[in-house]
């Protein structure tokens, strides 16, 4: 594929890649710039890295299981109402 | 648990499996762990009793976290003026990749910082911005959800996201900086 982006389109897609928002065929001309052009490919890991990190701060924390109960406890409470 | 509904799979099936997704989402929200417990818990009997209103086949985990959005709007959000404005304008996209380039190309200083210190930069974001990368960055939502939720359009979306991440960026740089984590950027002269 030709390298149909410039570096400053690809940045201002790059979001909107990285969170697969891009149709299928920008998402490919995006791709096809990052695998040529170097500075573009290091800044597009260094984000995909960010988001990573931002992901897997979420999967640290959860309900606690006092709360969990709570709230079985009042939507039986709720169901048994009607 | 008793079967509620009409409209498919039974609440619980559904709404039960995004407990963690909703306090993690009220606990951004709130900045208080009573309070999101609170808060979990409205938006979990407003679900139910709106269960109904859910379309089966869309994102169970967007609509109830759209009903503990608007309850907190309503019913928990304390009066207060909106922050200032940061000068978003002046953030490069890249400020923060230039500046660790030499040192950390593959940003892995972000994964060095203990979740704590990144948890109080994300709450330290202003609110409009704050609630777009939780919902996104962190639980996963499409733009198109988030629009709907927040009642914007999906322009407003993407630019909040890109300055959310600007400024959570070059805040936990600072922190990285600080704690000797990565090195600062040389200056220029000497």
């Amino acid at each position: 594929m030709s390298d149909s982006l410039d570096c400053r389109e690809a940045i201002a897609r790059l979001q909107d890649y990285l969170k697969q928002e891009l149709t299928p065929e920008l998402a490919g001309e995006l791709r096809a710039h990052l695998e040529h052009c170097r500075p573009c490919h290091g800044y597009a890991r260094f984000e995909q890295s960010f988001l990573e990190m931002l992901e897997a701060r979420a999967g640290h924390c959860g309900c606690p299981d006092e709360l969990r109960a709570r709230v079985l406890r009042e939507l039986r409470i709720e169901m048994e109402r009607g | 648990m008793a079967e509620p509904t009409t409209s498919g799979r039974p609440f619980d099936a559904e709404a039960l499996p995004h407990l963690d997704a909703l306090y993690r989402v009220a606990l951004r929200l709130t900045g208080d762990p009573t309070q999101a417990e609170d808060l979990v818990q409205d938006t979990m009997l407003k679900a139910y009793r709106a269960w109904r209103q859910y379309r089966p086949g869309t994102n169970a985990k967007g609509w109830l976290l759209t009903i503990l959005r608007n309850t907190f709007i309503n019913d928990y959000r304390r009066r207060k003026l909106e922050p200032v404005a940061t000068d978003l304008e002046a953030i490069e996209p890249h400020a923060i990749y230039r500046a660790v380039e030499d040192v950390d190309p593959e940003g892995a200083f972000f994964s060095k910082i203990v979740d704590e210190k990144v948890l109080e930069a994300i709450d330290a974001l202003p609110p409009d911005f704050r609630e777009v990368l939780v919902l996104s960055d962190m639980e996963g939502l499409r733009y198109g959800e988030i629009a709907e939720a927040l009642k914007v359009p999906v322009g407003t979306v993407k630019s909040r996201l890109f300055r959310a991440r600007r400024l959570l960026q070059a805040s936990l740089y600072q922190y990285a900086v600080e704690t000797g984590i990565i090195p600062p950027r040389e200056a220029p002269h000497e």
